[in-house]
C-alpha cells in the first residue's frame, strides 16, 4: 500500500492472504485497473499479474469449461474476473489483526489535531460491533488519551509531503528560542511523544532536519518540487548528535530522571541513592541552562563550566524581570 | 502445480461443499493431491491443512454421520466470511492511514485490506492528507501482547524498572492499555501493592509472562485516569497572569492549555493560563528564563523567584 516500499520474495502465506483479500475486491468492482489494485494492496503490478494468472486455472469441482475461475486482463490492463462467487466476501478478520489495527489507530488518535480523528473513531466502533468481543474485544480494553497541542498546519505539512513540494516555513527553534524562516523538503510527517514531526531536508543547511509541526507557524510553496531522500522519523530518536555538540554531565536526582528518557543521553551511570548521572550532548548551551532552571533543585551540572555559568546567567537574568 | 493454486482450490473447494469431505474424497476432486503416493499426498494435505488454519482459516474435522464414524473436513461459510460492514470512504481513508502508521508488525495493514473489498472507487482519493507515520518507543510484539492480555483479562508477570530507577518484578492483573504522549501503558492492578497502577511498555525489563486468570477492572474504572497526565491536562481551579516577551509569546501561550491572551504590555503578551499545580507552573514558567514574569498570584511569583535564587549562586 505504501509507494516505494521494497518487497522481498513473496512467500506462499503472503500471496494467498493477498489473493483472498484482492479477489473480493476484483469480484465488487469489476474492471478495476491493474495498476490501481497493485497499488491499493503494495503489490508489484506484475506479481499481481503472476498471482491471477494462478487464479485462472483454479476453481471448483467438476473443472468443466463453466467451472473455473475465469479472469481475464483486457489491453487497458482493467481485471474482469467471473465464477469466483466463494471467494466474493474476504476472510475474517484475526483477533491479532483486529487488535494490531485498533492498537495503531489508537496511537494516531493520541496525537492532537489528526483531521481523520472522527472517521477512524467511528470506523473502529463498526469494526467492534460487527466483529463481535470475542475477535475485536471490548472497547474500554484500548483507549487513546490526548495531549499536548494540535499543529495548526498538520493537513498542509501532510499534502506537502504527499506531492512532494518544497515549502517554506516559518519556525520556532526551541533550541534557541528564535523565529527562523527556512525551505524545506518535508518527506514524512509522523507522531513521537505525543507531537506531530516532520522530517524534511533544510535546503540552506544543506542537511536532514525534524521539526515540530505545532512550532510551524507559517507555510507557503516554494513553487519546485523534489526528489524524495528516503527521510523518516518514526521510532527514531528524535535528536541525533552531530559529534559537535557540547558533553554536559548532569545529575538527576529521582524526580529528574526522566530527563534521561525524554532526550538522548549517554554514559548512563546509576548511583546508590536512585540519582543517575548521564551524559547529555547539547548543541546549545542555552537549552540545557532552560531545562536545568526548570527541574531546579532536582538535578545539577558536574561539567563543562560553562555549562554551570550557563545556568547561573539564565537564573540572574530572570531575577532581573522581577526586581 | 504452485502450493498457491493448491491452496486457493482446497479453500474454495471447502468452502464450497455441502457436506464434510473425507481426505480420500478430496484426494479424488483436486488435481493437486493425486500424486501416485498415498502417503505423500497425504502428508502434502497436511502440511496444506496446517497452514491454512495458521493463516486464521477455520478449516474443521467434523463428524460425517451421526455415529461418528466418519470424519471430514469443511470450512464453515459462517466462520469464514468477513460481516458486511457499511464503512463510509471517509472511514476506510482513514483505516488505511492508520493501518499503514508504521511499525515492524503487518498485521494492521493485513486487516485494512480485508476490509477494502466493498469500498467504493474513491478509497484511494480518500488518501488525499497523505500518510503518517506514528512513532511508539516500544516493541509492537510486546504492544500486541499486552492489549491481548487486557482484553482477555489475564494475570501476567514481567521485569520493570520504576521511572525513579527502581527495578523489579511485577505481577498484575491487565486491564486496559492507554496510549499517551508517544508511550504505551498497561494498566492493571498490581498484586503485590493492590492497587491500580499504569505500568509504561518502554520500562520493561522483560517479555510478558501469562501467570493466569486476572480480574474485571472496579466498577467506575476509566484506564486513562491511572496515566498521569501532563500539568496541561490537570483540572485547574485557580489562575495566573503571566506575560511573554515577543519573542516567545506564539509559541510559549499555546504551549499552556487553556492559556489565552488578555493584553499587551510593551509589547510584551499577557496572557491568563490556568493553574493545577503550584510548584509543576513555576517548572514551566522557568524553562521561558528571562522571557516570561509571572505577575500573579504572589505564591507563584515568590516559588519562581525562590527556585531562580537557589541557582543565582
Amino acid at each position: 500500500m505504501a509507494e516505494g516500499r521494497r518487497s522481498s520474495p513473496p512467500k506462499t502465506a503472503d500471496r494467498l492472504g493477498r489473493m483472498l483479500a484482492i479477489v473480493p475486491y476484483l469480484v465488487q468492482h469489476p474492471g478495476s485497473s491493474l495498476d490501481d489494485v497493485a497499488r491499493l494492496y503494495d503489490v508489484a503490478p506484475a506479481q499481481l499479474r503472476r498471482d491471477l494468472d494462478l487464479l485462472f486455472m483454479s476453481g471448483l469441482p467438476p473443472y468443466g469449461p463453466g467451472d473455473l475461475i475465469d479472469v481475464e486482463v483486457d489491453e487497458d490492463d482493467h481485471i474482469w474476473i467471473t465464477m469466483a462467487d466463494h471467494f466474493s466476501r474476504p476472510l475474517r478478520l484475526s483477533r491479532q489483526e483486529a487488535l494490531a489495527i485498533t492498537l495503531r489507530a489508537a496511537e494516531l488518535l493520541a496525537t492532537p489535531g489528526l483531521p481523520e480523528a472522527p472517521a477512524l473513531a467511528s470506523a473502529l466502533e463498526k469494526l467492534r460491533d460487527s466483529l463481535g468481543p470475542d475477535t475485536a474485544g471490548s472497547g474500554e480494553a484500548i483507549e487513546a488519551a490526548a495531549g499536548g497541542r494540535p499543529a495548526e498546519h498538520l493537513e498542509t505539512l501532510r499534502r506537502a509531503a504527499r506531492r512532494r513540494e518544497r515549502i517554506t516555513i516559518e519556525y520556532f527553534a526551541g533550541s534557541t528560542g528564535e523565529w527562523t524562516t527556512r525551505d524545506v523538503e518535508p518527506e514524512e510527517v509522523f507522531s513521537a511523544m505525543g507531537n506531530w514531526y516532520v522530517a524534511a531536508w533544510d535546503v540552506a543547511a544543506d542537511d536532514e532536519r525534524l521539526f515540530r509541526a505545532d512550532r510551524v507557524r507559517a507555510v507557503t510553496p516554494a513553487g519546485v518540487t523534489f526528489e524524495p531522500r528516503g527521510l523518516g522519523g518514526a521510532g527514531r530518536a528524535l535528536y541525533t548528535p552531530t559529534g559537535e555538540e557540547v558533553p554536559v554531565r548532569l545529575l538527576l536526582r529521582p524526580p529528574a530522571r526522566w530527563i534521561a528518557e525524554y532526550y538522548v543521553t549517554v554514559d548512563p551511570v546509576e548511583l546508590d541513592d536512585g540519582s543517575l548521572e548521564v551524559t547529555l550532548p547539547a548543541a546549545q548551551l542555552g537549552w540545557v541552562a532552560a531545562l536545568l532552571l526548570r527541574v531546579g533543585a532536582d538535578a545539577e551540572v558536574r561539567s563543562p563550566p560553562e555549562a554551570v555559568e550557563a545556568v547561573r546567567d539564565l537564573a540572574r537574568a530572570t531575577l532581573s524581570r522581577y526586581r | 502445480m504452485e502450493p498457491l493454486e493448491r491452496l486457493l482450490n482446497l479453500v474454495g473447494l471447502l468452502l464450497e461443499t455441502p457436506t464434510p469431505l473425507t481426505f480420500d474424497q478430496i484426494r479424488d476432486t483436486l488435481d493437486g493431491y493425486r500424486a501416485d503416493n498415498v502417503d505423500s499426498a497425504k502428508r502434502m494435505f497436511e502440511r496444506d491443512k496446517d497452514q491454512l488454519r495458521e493463516f486464521g482459516i477455520p478449516l474443521q474435522l467434523v463428524d460425517i454421520d451421526a455415529w461418528g464414524t466418519e470424519q471430514g473436513y469443511i470450512i464453515p461459510k459462517d466462520e469464514y466470511y468477513l460481516p458486511d460492514i457499511a464503512f463510509t470512504p471517509e472511514e476506510l481513508g482513514a483505516l488505511l492511514v492508520a493501518a499503514q502508521s508504521g511499525g515492524e508488525d503487518t498485521r494492521a495493514e493485513q486487516a485494512a485490506r480485508k476490509l477494502l473489498y466493498g469500498a467504493d472507487g474513491g478509497v484511494l482519493a480518500g488518501l488525499a492528507g497523505g500518510p503518517l507515520a506514528s512513532g511508539s518507543d516500544a516493541r509492537s510484539a510486546l504492544v500486541l501482547d499486552c492489549a491481548d492480555s487486557a482484553q482477555r483479562r489475564r494475570r501476567v508477570s514481567f521485569g520493570y524498572r520504576t521511572s525513579q530507577g527502581q527495578e523489579g518484578r511485577r505481577v498484575v492483573e491487565a486491564f486496559a492499555m492507554v496510549f499517551r504522549g508517544g508511550h504505551w501503558y498497561l494498566v492493571g492492578r498490581d498484586a503485590d501493592r493492590d492497587d491500580v497502577r499504569a505500568f509504561r511498555l518502554s520500562r520493561f525489563t522483560s517479555d510478558l509472562d501469562d501467570v493466569g486468570e486476572g480480574s474485571e477492572p472496579p466498577e467506575g474504572f476509566r484506564a486513562a485516569d491511572h496515566v498521569r497526565a501532563g500539568p496541561w491536562a490537570a483540572a485547574a481551579e485557580d489562575h495566573a497572569e503571566i506575560a511573554f516577551s515577543p519573542k516567545v509569546a506564539w509559541w510559549a501561550v499555546a504551549s499552556f492549555a487553556g492559556a489565552r491572551e488578555v493584553g499587551v504590555d510593551e509589547g510584551w503578551i499577557v496572557a491568563d493560563v490556568p493553574m493545577a499545580d503550584r510548584r509543576l507552573l513555576a517548572s514551566l514558567v522557568l524553562q521561558f528564563g528571562p522571557d516570561a514574569v509571572v505577575r500573579t498570584p504572589s505564591a507563584l511569583r515568590d516559588e519562581v523567584i525562590r527556585r531562580a535564587e537557589a541557582l543565582d549562586g
